[in-house]
């Protein structure tokens, strides 16, 4: 007997219960969906303490002397009176440390990369294609570069959008929702993969009805 | 019909599909004459509609599933172009000469394993193929855990295992470190300050690969697989633009487009999004696995979901012209 | 006119040129000439010196060719490098055709170095003589990203100039997002129904920004909410949310008059897990089957299940995010969606607080740069190409030089 047997067939009936939420919610369903969760739950509580309290904190300060480490730790520590009622504030002080050091580290990420690379890259990549000779290519930079700005118009909040400032508006929230549609699409063919691989696994790993 | 009826034939036919001769592939000609009766199912929905019978939403689901199912018992494969996004990603793995020292950055999990696990299965084959040397690290928890059955099923190709590979010297795990983004900035001046063990805790300096490689400049390549924050986006953020690292990507569809940006920017040497990407890339370093598998069925669903937003929207037309003689 | 440019290009180009001196490195040699080359060519001339902008550990050598790479059985130039005062060589690298420069990244700012470099023709090494000792040293200020400074110092300025300005009293105008009249509706509609209000304020905690423009929305909503005595409910996924919105709630209650009606039990904790979450919240949707559901806050994979299934219940719906992958869900399954940035205008419009105003000003002005920028540039380098005018390749000059970025 295949020791992964009785894996495989609790894999399955598992994957059945959670897929049979889509004739109705029954039993079944309800049973698959509190293990997943009883066990999500509990594997990211071992992965945390291992990953980041043992392997971090405990080995990082104990042995090997990185007493800098303690500061995350009491942090950590602060963050848990939020569970008193009175001593609850305490808790804001390290979220304060959070969002101060996330957005000292993202704003200049986030300006460079997102904001002026892509300026520079829209305007030097359009007047490339001007002189490159490729027609398909010039018709879309000039696309995304009317994109870029009417999207920008559309986001402008501080004039109202009528007139021609309006009519630019409104182009640009054609490009939204085509982006949106766009996105969508990608993620519908994301599910049916997610669906795909389930699907496999039960006809190749369950009932080896396919190799 | 009594509920557990219902149990009876779900029972029976998982019976039947179990006593099955296998593997189930049906002929071409089957497969053909399955596809059109198909088509003409969802024909005939659309004609429902357009007469005012509206389905319901569990003949939709039944659709999918079956759309989804049966091209796995038909034997045919579908022609597929690569792309350029991808063509670009595979030139500039094939380019690297033998020795190069390629790190992958596996961040994702198993719910995303069936769009990424081929692009990793068909990279790290046609790295160790090709001789590059791979580092690998994940800023998920389960990431390494899947680089490391990638390892374990390419070194199971008989032209792979002829090379008698060495843990250590031709690839190591470097394992999960957790700090998100911060960890591919500290990254950029030491690699063993983020890394001081591998996943079998070996020390970082006893571990020959890893021997010269302090930080992204002792790097020739990064291939980073990923289906959500932290991720491509952060590497381009950090790891290109402030330590000028050369990176090709491989993503989920639903980040896909939120990459594409950096792509045509060329901060991105190249991209594969989604199944398609994995399929495409699986044929640039041919290296033919699941998704290449996969693709048939993902066609014939967006065929299906197609038909459904034609009928949808007839349905919609329909709705409005009852409405409008309501009124008149 | 053209004059004036030019004077503006000069004073430009004398600034940025004393500018970069002045933050050079001060380790920047040069090699003694050797006597003349066993192949009759001139010596190679070897520079090294410290590489700018970078955290230390790296030397740049640059050198020239005489004109070995023409002669045939030219093979590269091999990089040799000495560590001082002890000079034994050791090989770094082989440059390959055309390189005239290197970075060495595998030194130590503890150390000093020389360099040679050695033309390989025939199987025979021709060396220069040794370049002049250099150190690696780090730099405190990447000259590069000094266009990043000075504009995210415009920006960040604008922002802290509209914040005070409101402070002060000044009005700002915003224009009127269209999403608060969607918002007004679905109170109305709930209230006229009997029916709860459902919200749910994403699935991040405080430190997301989005939750906090969620909770904003919220007190807007929780006023009609506590005037006309309709039920909200209010799930969480964070319990520091949980605290906030019961904060944000009962304070409306008791600006409405009403504190009697306030109950705790209006918010509650359901869990961390994300499907464990959004599990209840469609749950709750099943049950309750509120007439309005908002979903205004930072969502990800399971913000299309629980706009279907408010969908399904036949609910009205308001959904913002600013999460761009789940942007198109909602468009598709929600009666009206803030899209993006529209979800922190409207928590500024309503809640008309000065530092969310002067944010979204300031946020303004960084977009009237982005699209003058876009729009200059591309007129005046095509300009510039296809007629090469003076004052348009000026243009795009200044233009590369504030947007390139390394």
């Amino acid at each position: 007997m295949d020791s992964t047997l009785i894996g495989t067939w609790l894999a399955a009936l598992l994957t059945l219960g959670i897929m049979s939420f889509i004739y109705k919610d029954n039993l079944y369903y309800k049973i698959c969906e509190a293990i997943f969760i009883g066990v999500s739950a509990g594997y990211w509580f071992i992965t945390y303490f291992w990953d980041s309290l043992y392997r971090i904190a405990w080995i990082g300060i104990v042995h090997e002397g990185r007493y800098v480490l303690l500061g995350g730790v009491i942090l950590g520590a602060m963050m848990l009176t939020r569970l008193f009622g009175k001593i609850g504030w305490i808790a804001r002080w390290p979220l304060a440390f959070i969002v101060g050091a996330t957005a000292g580290l993202k704003m200049m990420v986030y300006f460079t990369t997102n904001a002026m690379a892509q300026i520079h890259d829209t305007v030097y990549d359009t007047v490339t294609a001007f002189g490159g000779g490729d027609l398909y290519n010039l018709i879309g930079r000039l696309v995304i570069l009317l994109g870029t700005v009417t999207g920008l118009v559309y986001f402008y909040f501080s004039k109202e959008h009528k007139g021609l400032f309006g009519g630019v508006a409104k182009v640009g929230t054609w490009f939204l929702m085509i982006t949106f549609g766009a996105s969508f699409g990608y993620t519908v063919m994301s599910r049916m993969s997610l669906l795909l691989g389930r699907i496999d696994f039960l006809l190749t790993d369950w009932l080896k009805l396919v190799k | 019909m009594k509920k557990y009826y219902y149990w009876i034939i779900l029972a029976a036919l998982i019976i039947v599909l179990i006593l099955l001769p296998k593997p189930l592939i049906v002929s071409p000609t089957v497969s053909t004459i399955i596809t059109v009766l198909l088509g003409l199912a969802l024909a005939g929905v659309l004609v429902l509609t357009l007469r005012g019978h509206m389905i319901g939403r569990r003949t939709v689901f039944l659709f999918i599933g079956v759309s989804l199912t049966l091209p796995f018992f038909m034997n045919y494969r579908m022609p597929i172009k690569v792309s350029p996004e991808v063509q670009t990603l595979y030139d500039a793995i094939a380019k690297l000469p033998p020795g190069s020292k390629v790190l992958a950055a596996f961040d994702y999990d198993p719910p995303s394993a069936p769009e990424l696990q081929p692009q990793a299965e068909a990279f790290m084959a046609f790295a160790f193929k090709h001789n590059l040397k791979v580092i690998i690290m994940g800023l998920w928890p389960q990431g390494p855990q899947q680089a490391d059955m990638a390892v374990t099923k390419v070194l199971q190709e008989p032209e792979i295992r002829a090379k008698n590979l060495r843990y250590g010297v031709d690839y190591v795990n470097l394992g999960f470190q957790s700090g998100n983004e911060f960890v591919i900035q500290r990254m950029g001046t030491s690699f063993s300050g983020m890394f001081p063990r591998d996943i079998y805790n070996t020390d970082y300096d006893k571990i020959p690969l890893l021997n010269g490689v302090e930080n992204f400049s002792n790097i020739d390549f990064v291939f980073n697989l990923s289906s959500g924050q932290p991720g491509t986006v952060e590497w381009v953020q950090i790891a290109v633009d402030r330590y000028g690292v050369k990176l090709g990507a491989g993503n989920t569809a639903v980040q896909a487009p939120s990459v594409y940006p950096y792509l045509s920017s060329r901060r991105l040497t190249g991209l594969a999004g989604g199944m398609t990407g994995a399929a495409e890339f699986e044929q640039a370093t041919k290296e033919i696995g699941k998704a290449n598998t996969y693709i048939l069925s993902q066609s014939f669903s967006h065929m299906v979901v197609i038909a459904f937003i034609i009928i949808g929207n007839a349905a919609l037309f329909v709705g409005y012209r009852k409405s409008k003689q309501k009124g008149a | 006119m053209v004059a004036l440019l030019r004077i503006a290009k000069s004073v430009v180009f004398i600034s940025s040129l004393l500018f970069a001196i002045s933050i050079l490195p001060t380790h920047s040699v040069y090699s003694q000439d050797a006597g003349p080359s066993s192949s009759g060519l001139g010596s190679i001339t070897v520079k090294a010196h410290d590489t700018d902008n970078d955290a230390g550990g790296s030397i740049t050598v640059e050198w020239d060719d005489p004109g070995y790479e023409k002669l045939a059985g030219f093979k590269g130039f091999l990089i040799l490098r000495a560590v001082m005062p002890s000079g034994g060589k050791d090989s770094v690298e082989v440059a390959p055709f055309g390189a005239r420069s290197y970075d060495d990244r595998s030194v130590s700012d503890d150390n000093t170095y020389s360099y040679s470099v050695a033309a390989l023709v025939n199987g025979e090494k021709l060396m220069s003589a040794p370049s002049m000792q250099a150190r690696s040293s780090k730099q405190w200020f990447d000259s590069r990203l000094t266009w990043v400074l000075i504009l995210g110092l415009i920006i960040c300025g604008a922002v802290i100039y509209f914040i005070e300005s409101a402070k002060r009293g000044t009005k700002l105008f915003l224009r009127r997002i269209a999403g608060l009249e969607a918002i007004d509706e679905a109170v109305g509609r709930a209230t006229e129904m009997g029916r709860p209000i459902l919200f749910v304020a994403g699935i991040q905690d405080m430190d997301d920004v989005q939750t906090i423009a969620g909770l904003t929305i919220l007190g807007s909503i929780a006023r009609t909410v506590a005037e006309y005595d309709t039920k909200i409910n209010m799930p969480v996924r964070a319990s520091l949310v949980m605290t906030a919105a019961r904060e944000t709630i009962k304070h409306a209650y008791v600006t409405a008059g009403r504190p009697d009606a306030y109950n705790d039990d209006m918010v509650h904790y359901v869990t961390d897990e994300q499907f464990g979450f959004v599990a209840a919240v469609d749950g709750i949707m099943v049950r309750e089957r509120p007439a309005a559901c908002f979903f205004l806050g930072a969502f990800f994979a399971e913000s299309l299940i629980m706009a279907e299934t408010g969908n399904s219940i036949g609910a009205i719906q308001v959904a913002g995010t600013a999460m761009p992958a789940q942007l198109p869900f909602f468009v598709a399954a929600c009666d009206y969606t803030l899209i993006g940035e529209e979800l922190f205008a409207a928590s500024a419009y309503l809640s008309g607080e000065p530092r969310q105003l002067g944010s979204l000003k300031g946020a303004d002005v960084g977009k009237a740069i982005a699209m003058i920028v876009i729009l200059v540039g591309v007129i005046a380098t095509t300009i510039a190409s296809a007629w090469n005018s003076e004052s348009m390749l000026w243009i795009e000059n200044l233009l590369r030089q504030m947007f390139s970025t390394g």
